[in-house]
């Protein structure tokens, strides 16, 4: 236990010392794809942080939207983002729980496709509502962050390098907290919710109640991911938070493997860079991508975080074979 | 079918899979390394649901770089520079066009971008301006004053849809009352307003509309509803190519003998074979051929027109749209404002096309236009055709004057756009 | 046309949009209740069976029923290639399955592109031309492609029921469906019962494809908005139940096609959509639904 906890913490460093060192040596527009990396690392972080009480939604794209529409309109009024972008996030919370309360009457598959109607609903109300969510256009000219100390110090947070950083430490932020609350008390009824849903219930937990905060929490931080994307890229649209977009969070949550926190994190990391790799072949890239979604599933059942383990099987079995003992694949 | 063997297709067969995974580690090889190029960035969809409104321009851009290098090179300055167009996915995605943006401006050094339009150049338009480069859309109402690089040279849509209204207006005082029917986008409304106020400048009457969402797989209750409703003139607006298609061919199964008027009529050889020639007889629309006589010279602006739409047909069969030409006659009208500025240099270019008077647009000579409405002059409005199908074949009527038009009823246009809700720039 | 012209010609549209619906939404089903998979792939196979008549039938000038038969052929074989190598190592495994299918979809679509390239949808001539006045009445009218769509689909749904209750295999497949681990227990053996469903599935979304191909739009994500539409039937009907989706296609293309006609299309979508969230929210197990599955 100790040794390992070691290891974990001399991992991070290594890698957090490679994340800081890494805007020197990149390209804008590598840079541009960090970010947006980092910002989805949140997004299906806090999916998974749903995710392990038990019930798949099909509504964090949406529930992403609301925060990033919340945050846009606000600063429109005018707001500083500054504080904008947190109350985008709690917009997105509050949604999530006026969501919760039909929501939760459903489980399994009904949960799944309930969750997708009503994030569908709130989305053609974006279309169809052109005051104030400007219609299939969205919106534009939202505000980029800045940090203003008059005479002492002036960052425009609109260029790639201090919003990486920003990106970056909001990023560790929301990912530490969700780390602390899922290796909390709570977060423990939250694992229990999932696997024995009828004991836990059974031993007083109010099941669904612990359902809702876990939605509502991860509401709250895919509001944060919206908003970040918002004041940003300064222009959203509601073809941003689609049902693409939310394939693409549960794809990365599952390939990367739900049953490890770092397993969406892993997910993204590789999906995206590998999609970003295909780029050289043009409209038959999305092809390429479904083949490896199909190899992963299929070869790595729990998904890339359990490869590192796969790999010693496969190379113990190999060995032994080599060895001329047949030792029975798992 | 034809096999053909494409580029891309080459790569896809052999080391494309190679060469994409070097496009995100390393600068890509240069493909004439011995001679000077230039290159042109191509941001728009080529995969996902917007890709019918990219893919095929691509084709188109590429076809227009082949033309000009087979002849030597794009000339600047007396010396002659090879065309190198290199593709981004934005996948109709403000996320993905962001950083394509950056991509093509900072790692390619691309001396123009061509787009789409609506969301992707809402995204990335801020950026373009700060950098100074110069930007195509597709879609004018994207323009807006803060946006000093950005033109929409070749398509003034909805605008010259004004014409053919006009035309009937005119031609056929028979006609009093009309219907609409097209999808409920961006597309779909702004050219709603401008039909809106096409009519009512015509002294037609509205008497049925029906939007309808993308998810519509049958045509046949929205055609119902309107036939009904016993209108003079169907419109169907700006609906997509194929829902025209659709639209159409509904009409003539329920018996709909009236006169129609459309911002398109493609693949209109199809829907003939679907329909018949009686009932397309007379058929009002905006799209000529671009083998038609009128589109060889003689005042228009598209070299090699007619070689180009071979071409295009023969190497893609049946994948021509009306963006397989629009993304290749931007790069025309650049090609002008690069010889007159000298240099590829974004912002000099930039202003040379702005300069231009007139500017060369494909149908003819035109003004840079829309202070009035869009707060900047950025869109090249001039003539448009308005072609009317004549025993069998796509025929042009007239040139239709829209910016006189537009000069004259601005007022109607502008009322419309507002009531609708539709933003009047970007 | 007057008032009840209107009516009848929309009941008519219905009709048709109930029938093309309801094989659709039942081959989904079939794989639903049988492996517990939703098959994202669904209407990528719709796709296929549209695109291979549009190109035997158009493009080579195959017989238009030759071009349906292989189209639904082709679309069987690419079924059971995924069967076999897909969904049952993933049987039961809702997630897994969810991901496979949505790669196959993606596999499926860029190799139309690739194939036949991307532009405007690909255009076929109706091989029926002429159109059919619903009870002598002028103004209401059906074309015969629409008609044919409607009788090929009610023979799928009559030859479907009668094999599921007049024949073993039949029963051993609603068995299946309703109890997998019961009808295990039985010696019924799942492998074939899958394959089966597979071959019966692809065949309706084929077919579907296939008679379809000359009424709608032709393009690699024809199949999106007709999965949307077969998961709201699939929700208010029940999950796994076929006749709860064979209702439910009925209801909901009746309610669709008549807000359309009389209130507009953009609507239409929202209030489907209101619909099944209603359905969700006061009977979650839809309306033909007992059990909840998963």
């Amino acid at each position: 236990m100790f040794s390992r906890t070691h290891r974990n913490i001399a991992g991070l460093a290594v890698v957090l010392a490679v994340v800081c060192v890494l805007p020197f040596i990149l390209r804008p527009y590598q840079l541009d794809f960090l970010i947006f990396m980092f910002i989805n690392i949140i997004l299906v972080v806090s999916y998974r942080f749903i995710a392990i009480t038990g019930e798949f939604s099909l509504a964090h794209a949406v529930i992403m939207g609301v925060g990033a529409y919340a945050s846009a309109l606000l600063a429109a009024l005018p707001i500083s983002p500054w504080i904008s972008m947190p109350l985008g996030g709690v917009a997105a919370a509050a949604i999530a729980y006026i969501l919760s309360f039909p929501l939760f009457r459903m489980k399994g598959f009904y949960f799944l496709i309930g969750s997708f109607a009503a994030a569908e609903a709130i989305r053609l109300c974006w279309v169809q509502f052109i005051d104030p969510f400007g219609g299939f256009r969205g919106l534009r000219r939202i505000p980029v962050l800045e940090i203003d100390l008059g005479e002492l110090l002036y960052i425009d947070l609109g260029a790639p390098v201090p919003y990486y950083f920003f990106a970056l430490i909001v990023g560790l932020i929301c990912l530490f907290v969700m780390y602390r609350i899922e290796h909390s008390r709570y977060g423990f009824v939250f694992h229990a919710v999932h696997h024995k849903d009828t004991l836990a219930q059974s031993v007083g937990v109010d099941v669904r109640r612990f359902r809702t905060i876990a939605f509502v929490t991860g509401g709250f931080f895919a509001g944060i991911a919206g908003a970040m994307v918002a004041h940003y890229v300064t222009a959203i649209n509601p073809g941003l938070f689609g049902l693409k977009q939310m394939l693409f969070v549960l794809v990365w949550v599952l390939v990367g493997g739900m049953g490890h926190f770092a397993g969406p994190i892993i997910g993204v990391t590789v999906l995206s860079i590998i999609d970003e790799s295909l780029r050289g072949l043009d409209e038959l890239r999305p092809g390429f991508y479904g083949l490896v979604l199909i190899a992963t599933v299929l070869f790595l059942p729990e998904g890339l975080v359990s490869l590192p383990r796969k790999v010693l099987q496969w190379s113990t079995w190999l060995w032994n074979r080599g060895g001329g003992t047949l030792v029975k694949r798992e | 079918m034809k096999a053909n063997i494409t580029r891309r297709k080459f790569m896809a067969a052999t080391g494309g899979v190679a060469a994409g995974l070097t496009a995100f580690g390393a600068t890509p090889s240069k493909l004439f390394a011995d001679e000077k190029t230039v290159k042109i960035g191509f941001l728009a969809a080529l995969t996902g649901d917007a890709a019918g409104w990219g893919l095929p321009g691509l084709y188109g851009v590429e076809i227009w770089a082949e033309q000009i290098n087979a002849a030597g090179g794009l000339d600047m300055g007396g010396e002659k520079y090879k065309v190198e167009i290199i593709s981004y996915d934005d996948e109709f995605d403000a996320v993905k066009a962001t950083v394509g943006a950056k991509k093509l401006l900072f790692e390619d050094e691309v001396s123009i971008v061509l787009m789409l339009g609506i969301t992707p150049v809402q995204a990335v338009k801020d950026f373009m301006t700060r950098n100074k480069m110069l930007t195509t859309t597709l879609v004018p109402t994207d323009i807006s004053e803060d946006a000093p690089y950005l033109f929409a040279p070749v398509e003034v849509h909805p605008f010259y849809n004004v014409t053919a209204v006009d035309y009937i207006a005119r031609n056929m005082p028979h006609i009093k009352t009309a219907a609409i029917a097209t999808q409920n986008d961006e597309l779909g409304l702004s050219s709603l307003a401008t039909y809106r106020a096409a009519f009512e400048v015509a002294g037609i009457e509205i008497i049925e509309e029906n939007l309808f969402g993308f998810e519509v797989t049958d045509f046949a209750p929205v055609v119902s509803k309107l036939i009904a409703a016993n209108p003079d003139v169907i419109t169907w607006d700006t609906a997509y190519p194929d829902y025209v298609n659709l639209l159409t061919e509904q009409a003539y199964l329920q018996g709909y003998k009236g006169q129609f008027v459309n911002c398109t009529l493609d693949q209109y050889e199809h829907i003939m074979s679907k329909t018949s020639k009686e009932f397309l007889e007379g058929f009002l629309w905006q799209f000529p051929d671009l083998d038609d006589p009128i589109m060889q010279g003689g005042g228009t602006h598209f070299d090699n027109a007619a070689a180009f739409y071979q071409t295009y047909n023969e190497r893609y069969p049946g994948a021509w749209t009306a963006v397989s030409w629009e993304y290749a006659a931007a790069l025309e009208m650049w090609r002008s404002a690069v010889s007159q500025a000298g240099t590829f240099d974004p912002p000099a270019v930039a202003e040379a096309l702005r300069s231009l008077s007139p500017v060369p647009h494909a149908f003819g000579d035109a003004e840079w236009w829309g202070e009035d409405f869009f707060g900047v002059n950025s869109a090249a409005l001039g003539k448009w055709p308005v072609v009317q199908m004549q025993n069998g074949k796509a025929v042009i009527v007239e040139m239709g004057d829209v910016r006189a038009w537009c000069d004259q009823h601005l007022d109607v246009l502008k009322k419309h756009f507002i009531e609708l809700g539709v933003p009047l720039a970007g | 046309m007057t008032d009840l012209e209107l009516i009848l010609q929309t009941i008519m549209n219905s009709l048709i949009a109930s029938s093309f619906t309801a094989i659709f939404a039942v081959g989904l089903v079939l794989i639903f209740g049988i492996m517990q998979i939703v098959n994202f792939a669904h209407g990528a196979l719709y796709m296929v069976g549209a695109y291979a008549t549009w190109y035997l039938y158009a493009e080579v000038g195959l017989p238009f029923f030759a071009s349906i038969v292989i189209a639904t052929f082709l679309t069987v074989v690419i079924g059971l290639l995924m069967e076999r190598a897909l969904f049952r190592p993933m049987r039961g495994n809702l997630f897994g399955g969810l991901i496979v299918s949505v790669g196959m979809m993606f596999v499926l679509e860029v190799l139309v592109v690739y194939l036949f390239g991307q532009g405007l949808m690909k255009n076929m001539t109706p091989y029926f031309k002429e159109s059919w006045h619903a009870f002598g009445i002028e103004s209401v009218t059906i074309s015969h492609s629409r008609l044919f769509v409607f009788a090929i689909a009610a023979f799928i749904l009559v030859a479907f029921w009668l094999f599921m209750s007049r024949t073993r295999i039949g029963w051993a497949m609603r068995a299946c469906a309703q109890n997998p681990e019961a009808a295990a227990l039985q010696g019924i053996g799942i492998g074939k019962i899958s394959m089966l469903a597979m071959v019966i599935s692809a065949a309706m979304a084929g077919m579907g494809g296939a008679v379809m191909s000359p009424l709608v739009r032709i393009t690699p994500q024809m199949g999106h908005p007709v999965l949307v539409t077969a998961f709201i039937v699939m929700i208010v009907g029940g999950m796994g139940s076929i006749e709860g989706a064979l209702i439910a296609a009925v209801v909901y293309s009746f309610f669709h096609t008549f807000v359309t006609t009389y209130i507009g299309g953009e609507i239409a979508t929202i209030l489907g959509l209101a619909l099944m969230l209603l359905v969700l929210i006061v009977k979650p197990t839809g309306i033909m639904g007992a059990r909840e599955s998963v």
